[in-house]
Formats: structure tokens, sequence, C-alpha cells
């Protein structure tokens, strides 16, 4: 469960940075076109592939329902991070995308 | 049109939202609770000891306490132990006249020295469940308005996703310490972020009462109501009845592996032994509901008592048992790992603050037209009582359930019922005063008061029992320090709110005046 909760939040730190407010408030500065694509591709890649963990580990059944929590607890977590603590919020994610290789290895 | 649709949906949520608010965060509140059900219940009732788990040995016990103790009883039940519940519990009917129902005996064993144990009487974590669902009504009724209730929640979530304007634009807006705009973000939040858990919840609730209110067997409804339950989960019929000789049961343990081979290595929750002391003695054995997240209602294997040949293996349920079970078995959660049960904890706290958050704007909104006058409309300040009372005061009459369970002797009567009279009495008390005290202030009363109350639960429990944090961490014994850490975390968060709404008592600045009309457009 842990490396789809990292792929979960690192998907919804990339969606939120596609957002021209966001993207704004984080990295000071508005997100190019590409950028703004990319990002939005990656988070929701993230987010979809953060099943396969899931499944993996603790079958169809018990891996859809830990994928949905995590989906839905990496968002509120990243939201209320957002406000109080905002680079700790991307630091999160950052973190969490080097750790996820290293979770995943373990599952393996 | 389009905007006419919303302003009418709009108008539906804000209405059902206050009307059934109160009502539903309390079932809100209590159902999350009742996630940690036994782990409450493994607190209010030290005595009873936590074993490593071994089945085998288990059943043994049990067998031989029966056997010496209720050995002409007309069925035995046993519910073995497992990581969450320590304790081994038995029940027997007595025999009686065919026709007739014998009563039933419950007794609680220590799975290791067979012995019955004397616990305190006390519902436990069954308190917030049964709650959640039966209101503390008399049977029907209950049912029927939480019922009622779960449908107007599945009206107040389709009404809000609809009235939501920018779900999307907003899905990662939280502005903090912005007054109104704060409330309304968070409601946002908490109801968007989290909003596949609250539409499954609400919408497996109403799976799931659809058979309660019409009297059908399921499993959850019964606990307490034993009667009900064995007439309908062991309908008499299916087992061979009894012929009058007497006859040698056999091991159960035997069995246990059989039936477990049968499962795959599934778990086995339940054994129920007919006419045990009969030669036509029948054992079902029922496999354990955390063993998958489609609940099967009726997942048995059945052998003869005396000579240990397999009888029936209940086949693979229906496709409309497997829809039903599975929404059952998410509502319930009961497959979820420490883990997972504790997602599903936060998750259940989210739907609570979303529907506080809902409470507070309602309000919010329409007091700001009265904040110049100094006295507020009799319709008002009613929503604000029983915002203050059925939210703080809910947290006062919890916390106040688990002192009595400390606190009243261990031999008083009716006890398990006193302590369900001091959650209602202090729930009564928090009404009273939040109709005596003005608002803000009655706000930050009773939350200094909840967390105090919360904070000193694991001094009470260090001083009343030999259980403390120290020598539950220290033996492992996770469920009971988690209980007294979590209370206690409960209470810091309480006085940081309190100390929140207190500092919030200050007169608003001006750039707050200013919002109410955008926020109008917004929110309306």
């Amino acid at each position: 469960m842990l490396i789809a909760m990292l792929m979960c939040y690192a998907g919804f730190t990339a969606l939120c940075l596609a957002t021209d407010r966001h993207h704004g408030e984080l990295l000071r500065s508005k997100p190019s076109p590409a950028r703004r694509l990319g990002l939005r591709v990656a988070g929701g890649l993230l987010l979809t592939l953060a099943i396969g963990p899931a499944v993996w580990v603790s079958g169809w059944a018990q891996g859809l329902v830990e994928w949905c929590a995590v989906l839905m607890l990496s968002a509120l977590l990243l939201v209320l991070l957002l406000p109080y603590r905002p680079r700790l919020a991307l630091i999160l994610a950052g973190v969490g995308l080097l750790a996820s290789p290293v979770a995943a290895f373990a599952i393996l | 049109m389009r905007e006419g649709f919303r302003q009418a949906m709009a108008w539906l949520h804000t209405w059902a939202g206050l009307i059934f608010g109160w009502l539903l965060f309390a079932i809100f509140l209590t159902g999350t609770l009742a996630y940690f059900k036994e782990e409450i219940s493994h607190w209010m009732q030290p005595e009873v000891q936590t074993h490593p788990v071994d089945d085998v040995r288990s059943l043994n016990v049990a067998q031989q306490y029966l056997q010496a103790n209720a050995p002409t009883a007309a069925r035995w039940f046993i519910n073995l132990p497992d990581a969450r519940e320590p304790g081994l519990s038995v029940m027997w009917q007595d025999k009686v006249d065919p026709g007739q129902r014998g009563n039933f005996m419950r007794k609680t064993l220590d799975p290791v020295s067979g012995l019955a144990v004397q616990a305190r009487e006390s519902m436990g974590g069954e308190f917030f469940y049964r709650f959640h669902f039966q209101l503390q009504m008399p049977y029907p009724w209950g049912r029927w308005l939480s019922t009622l209730a779960a449908m107007v929640m599945f009206v107040a979530l389709i009404t809000g996703i609809i009235t939501h304007k920018k779900i999307f634009k907003d899905f990662f807006t939280f502005r903090p310490r912005k007054g109104q705009r704060s409330w309304l973000d968070g409601h946002n939040a908490v109801g968007v972020l989290v909003l596949p858990f609250h539409l499954m919840i609400t919408y497996s609730s109403l799976v799931i009462f659809m058979s309660m209110v019409m009297p059908a067997p399921i499993l959850a409804a019964y606990g307490n109501d034993t009667q009900a339950f064995f007439s309908d989960v062991f309908p008499a019929t299916d087992n061979a009845p009894a012929l009058g000789q007497p006859g040698r049961l056999l091991p159960l343990a035997s069995m246990y592996q059989q039936a477990r081979a049968q499962w795959a290595g599934g778990h086995v929750e339940r054994v129920a032994v007919n006419n045990p002391s009969d030669v036509n003695a029948s054992v079902n054995v029922f496999r354990a509901g955390s063993d998958s997240v489609v609940h099967d209602f009726g997942s048995t294997v059945s052998f003869s008592g005396t000579t240990g040949e397999l009888l029936r293996v209940s086949g693979e349920p229906s496709l409309p048992a497997v829809v039903g079970g599975s929404f059952y078995g998410l509502h319930m959660g009961r497959f979820a790992g420490p883990v997972l049960r504790w997602l599903y904890f936060i998750c259940g706290l989210a739907g609570t603050a979303m529907i506080g958050t809902g409470l507070v704007i309602w309000l919010g909104k329409r007091q700001l037209k009265h904040a110049k006058a100094h006295v507020m409309p009799f319709e008002l300040r009613l929503v604000e009582v029983l915002n203050i009372a059925s939210m703080s005061g809910l947290l006062i009459a919890i916390a106040a359930f688990f002192w009595a369970n400390r606190l009243l002797p261990v031999s008083f009567a009716e006890r398990s019922g006193w302590e369900v009279q001091t959650f209602f009495i202090a729930w009564g008390l928090s009404l009273l005063h939040a109709s005596v005290r003005r608002g803000r202030r009655g706000w930050v009363e009773q939350l200094s008061v909840a967390a105090l109350l919360f904070m000193a639960i694991p001094v009470i429990n260090a001083l009343t029992t030999s259980h403390h944090l120290g020598v539950a961490l220290a033996s492992g014994d996770w469920a009971m320090a988690g209980f007294d850490l979590t209370c206690l975390a409960c209470g810091v968060f309480f006085a940081w709110a309190a100390r929140k709404m207190q500092r919030r008592g200050v007169p608003a600045p001006k750039a707050e005046r200013a919002r109410p009309l955008t926020l109008k457009r917004e929110a309306h």
C-alpha cells in the first residue's frame, strides 16, 4: 500500500502543478502549455499505474479498495498541506517519487 | 433553465442537509468509531487478556468447558478469538420441550486457562455500532429513521455535486484563515476528495437497510438479539434432529482443520454444535467475515459430530448475493488490516467533518446578516444551540461514556446500562449548557471540556487499571495503547480547536465583511 500511496501523492502533486493557480503559488511562475500537458499526463499516469502494485500485493478485490483509499487520502493530505506547508508538500512528492522504486523493490 | 435547476438543487442541499445534519453527524461519528469496535471493547473490558491466537487450543478449551458445564444443551456456539478480539466466547442453549425455546447462556473464556473471565459488564464498542443504525430507539423506529437519514444523505451528496460549480478547478483549493470562505473550502475539499467513500458508505447503507427494514436474515442485524439470529442463521431443519440416544462428540479440532482445507486456508470464525450429546450431533463450521472483501453470509462446512463425516459444503453464492455481499463487506470493512482500517477511520472522520462544516456554513451565512444586531432571531439561535450540542456535545458524551467505564464500580448493578445512561446524560447536559451560553462561548467551553475529558482518559486508565500506556506498549498490546494515544491526540486537537475558536472571538476584520457577496454567489 505504501508504494501506491507514494505514487498517488506524487500524481496528485503533478496534477496540482498543472493548474495555473497552484503552479504560480508553488513555483512562482506560469507553466508553459507543454509543461502543463506533461504534468497532467504524468499525474494521470501515476494515479492509474498505482493500481498495479496495490493489486499485485493484495489481489483484485482488496487491492482496488486499497487503491481507492490511498487515492482519496493522498489528495486530502496534499490539499491540507498546501496552504500550511507548501514546500513540504512538494518535497514529500519528490521524496515519494525517489522512494517508490525502493518500495517497489521491497514487494517484488 | 440550467441555473434554475442548479438553484433548486442548492435549495434542496441546504435544507436537507440542515434538517438531517445533526442526526447524520452523530451517525457518521459513531459509525466511524465502530470501525474500531473490537479495539474499543478490548479497552472497555481490560480483564479479558490477550494471548497469541491458537485456534486449535481455543477450540479444545471451549469443548472441554462446554462438555463440563453444558453437556445436555441443545446447541453450543463457539466464537474463536482473533487478533482483534482476545476473548473466547461460548454460548449454549438449554434443551427444552419441542416448540419452546431454551434460554441462552453466554460466557467469555480465557483461551489458555479455560476459566470463565470475570469481565466488567460493558457494551464496549458494540454501543457505537448499535447506535449508528438503531439510534437507541425501540426496534423498527431507529432503523427506519437511520434509513431515512441515509436517503437524505444520498440526496444531499448528489445535490451537493450538482451545486458545486467548479469541482475540478477548485479541486486542490483550501484557503484557511479566511472565515466563511475557509469553511466552504473545507466543506468542498473533504466532500469532493473523499467523495467515493461518501457515495459508497451511503449507498451501501441503503443496500444493507433494504433487507434490514424488511426483516430478512442479515448477520449484522442481530448480535444481542440472539433469538432471531439463531432461528434465521441456523435453521433447525437443516441439521438432523436428535435421536435421543447418547453419543460421543469427536474433537472439534479435526473438523476445524478439514473446514480450513476446504477453504484453501481460510479462517474460521464460529463453530456451532447441535445436540452435542446425541448420536446425531452435527457440527457447523462458519468462515470468518474478515477473509474477503465480498461478505459471504453463509459460508459453512457441516460435519456429523459422532462420525466426523463431512456432510455438506455450502456452494458458491449467487450473483445477487455477491453484489449485496460486496456492498455489505465494503461498508463494514471487516476485511481491512490495521493500515486500511485506519484509512477507513480517516475517511469516516472526513465524512463527519463534511457534515459538521456544512452545518457551520448554514448558520454562518445567515448570521452575517444579523452581525450588527445583538439579538439573533429565534430560528438561528435554535440552529446554533443544536449545532453546538450535536457536535461538541457528542464529543463530551463519548468521553463521558469512556469515563463511566472506568469509574463505575465493577460490581455496580446494571453497570453496562449506566454507561449508556451516562452517555445520554452528558449529551443532555451539553444541550442545556448550549442553550444558556452565547454561541462562541458555548463552543469554546464545550470543546475545552471535551479536550480535558479526552486528555485525561489515559490518566484515569492508569489510575484505575493495571493496563496503563507503559504496560500496554511494553507488552505490545497495541489496541490498548492505541486507544489511549488516540484519546490523547483527540484531546489535543479539541484543545487546539477551542483555542482557535476563542481567538476568532475578537471582532472579525473588515475584509471578511466584504466577502459574503461573492460567497453567496458561489455557494448558493
